[in-house]
């Protein structure tokens, strides 16, 4: 175990495992833990999606219907609407956060009096239950008692209360706000984690070249926090396109599915219609996307592996 | 560039993030302010249009009636709360005790595959929850495990799994390898060096994902509202929305309710934030 350096160059795989086999039993309970929940659910959703599931869920009754349940999925009008939804929704929530965080970071990367309060006080929303968080904002949304229509309507933007959730035409810009809302202040705290490795000094030998502001920005500090930005960036769209919560508890995913994205839809389709073949199949759609983002991300981790070990 | 013109352009710099930064401020904490203020107004006053900005009077009979153990809505309220507190505790403490053993693992030592198995874990963030919802439902059932504590336990531990791993590898990283060495010279064994040596040090690490962990537990909303069924066993989450259904008008209840829930992670969050910026800081963005 201790002898690192020797064993990597010992010629068989086998020798090596069986070397190291003591070191197999830190990993054990965490890979079992996530073959359980994740390997065999894997293997379990891709099996399920060639099958036309009873709404019984009676297993032993399922029919192997092949890849019918992918060409119902994608001859579905609603599949296509749906993923437009999806794409507006992950596309602009994930920019509009980032952008917010990235100027709170670069806000709040100085000394002030009161910073480390203003951080936590903007990291609040990251940290409540959305579930609490929805139902704030439907309150604020609110047809007829809302503080948001009141609000519109003092500044004279509308004569009346409108109703913007219960809107085709507003409802998923409304949406993205709350989203926005509840996460911009992850890409804060990760952006600000990234400022705070730019060296100093180089700020400095910037300062003394006669840089102003804006130079030592794109010159010093941008170069510096492209690895951090794709990691965030590609974690925000992973839990965009996975968010539940949000149109679920707010829309439901309406009115008339206007609001309905992947995940909402797969809900629907599993939990409420109990029809997990066709879910499943949908689900690794919406998987086979993941795994393509998922291998940015890794390349972009290992990336930056290799940088700072060099 | 002479000075007086770059000193004018810090000025206006400086007054730009201070304008960006109240409006931040204000766009994050008036949805929350709003939420306080009708908790408190009477049912009557918060239906009512133009709404009362400033409650013209204040009641906190919703708190009480939440929160006391002899009326029904208390008894169930409390009881959600109990329940998501039971289950909170116990996958953080359990998460925490599987992710430290395999973070020391992958920083420390060179066994085939590591760097396979340490992105296949990383990799469980990629997956959205509801894909897994169906497959582990079946499997919940199968295990008999449905409408229990222990089918939540087992599925959130491994929510906080992958960023609490790579966090803590990247604290073990930054913690010098001599040092356990001298205290193994000392005669220490290497779970003597672990426990004397390297916890001490990894310590903020270890609470960041505990806390990490156990917010994430405590917010859980769409496995609670699929596993659980029975009313007494449900969680916050699930039960803020059966609140919701059940009482739809009562919006300064539902808006106590909502405090509730959110009173206890807001308060461990900022009392130990700073742990989990320095964590993000050492671990994830250095290392």
């Amino acid at each position: 175990v201790i002898s690192q350096a020797h064993s990597n160059r010992e010629p068989n795989l086998l020798a090596r495992i069986y070397r190291h086999r003591t070191d197999y039993l830190y990993i054990a309970p965490a890979l079992g833990l996530m073959f359980l929940v994740i390997g065999y659910p894997v293997y379990d959703t891709i099996y399920l999606s060639f099958f036309n599931t009873p709404p019984s869920l009676a297993m032993e009754d399922k029919v192997f219907i092949g890849l019918n349940n992918y060409w119902s999925i994608l001859a579905n009008e609603e599949f296509r609407e749906v993923t437009w939804n999806t794409f507006l929704w992950t596309v602009f929530s994930t920019f509009f956060a980032f952008v917010l965080g990235l100027a709170a970071a670069l806000s709040l990367n100085q000394e002030f009096i009161g910073r480390g309060l203003m951080r936590g006080v903007l990291l609040v929303p990251y940290v409540i239950s959305g579930v609490a968080a929805s139902y704030i904002w439907r309150w604020l949304y609110h047809s007829d008692f809302g503080v948001i229509g009141a609000i519109l309507v003092a500044v004279g933007i509308t004569d009346k209360p409108v109703n913007l959730i219960d809107n085709v035409d507003t409802v998923l810009p409304s949406l993205i706000v709350v989203n926005v809302w509840k996460e911009f202040s992850f890409a804060m705290i990760m952006m600000l984690a990234g400022l705070q490795t730019v060296p100093d000094q180089l700020h400095r030998a910037a300062r003394v070249d006669g840089a102003g502001p804006w130079h030592r920005f794109w010159h010093v500090t941008v170069p510096h926090l492209r690895g951090v930005t794709i990691v965030t960036v590609l974690l925000l769209l992973v839990s965009n396109l996975n968010s539940f919560i949000i149109p679920w508890i707010m829309t439901g995913g309406g009115p008339v599915g206007a609001s309905n994205i992947w995940i909402t839809a797969i809900y629907q389709l599993a939990f409420e219609r109990v029809r997990f073949g066709i879910a499943s199949a949908y689900s690794v759609i919406l998987f086979i996307v993941m795994m393509a983002m998922g291998y940015f991300y890794v390349k972009a981790l290992t990336r930056r592996d290799g940088e700072t070990t060099r | 560039m002479n000075r007086a013109s770059s000193r004018r352009r810090t000025d206006v710099w400086s007054a730009m993030r201070i304008v960006f930064l109240t409006m931040l401020t204000i766009f994050t904490l008036l949805p929350m302010a709003w939420m306080v203020l009708t908790s408190v107004k009477t049912q009557f006053a918060a239906l009512q249009y133009p709404p009362q900005w400033i409650p013209r009077s204040i009641t906190f009979e919703q708190y009480w009636r939440l929160l006391s153990p002899t009326s029904d809505v208390g008894q169930e309220f409390l009881g959600y709360m109990f329940n998501s507190l039971i289950v909170a505790l116990a996958s953080t403490i359990l998460s925490v005790l599987v992710a430290v053993p395999a973070a020391y693992a992958f920083s420390r030592f060179r066994f085939p595959g590591r760097n396979l198995l340490f992105y296949t874990i990383l990799l469980r963030n990629m997956f959205p929850a509801v894909v897994f919802l169906m497959p582990l439902f079946i499997m919940m059932r199968w295990l008999h495990l449905v409408n229990t504590e222990m089918s939540l336990v087992l599925t959130y531990l491994t929510f906080g799994l992958p960023l609490s791993i790579w966090l803590l590898k990247g604290f073990y990283d930054n913690i010098p390898l001599q040092l356990e060495q001298a205290a193994r010279i000392d005669g220490a064994s290497r779970f003597q060096a672990f426990i004397r040596v390297v916890m001490p040090l990894s310590s903020p690490g270890i609470i960041a994902t505990a806390i990490y962990s156990f917010i994430l537990a405590w917010n859980e909303y769409v496995y609670a509202l699929t596993f659980l069924n029975e009313k007494s066993k449900l969680t916050l989450p699930v039960g803020l929305q059966r609140f919701f259904t059940e009482y739809a008008t009562n919006w300064p209840g539902l808006m106590a309710a909502s405090f509730i829930t959110s009173v206890p992670v807001v308060v461990l969050f900022l009392v130990l934030q700073k742990y989990f910026v320095r964590a993000l800081t050492e671990g994830a963005v250095k290392a």
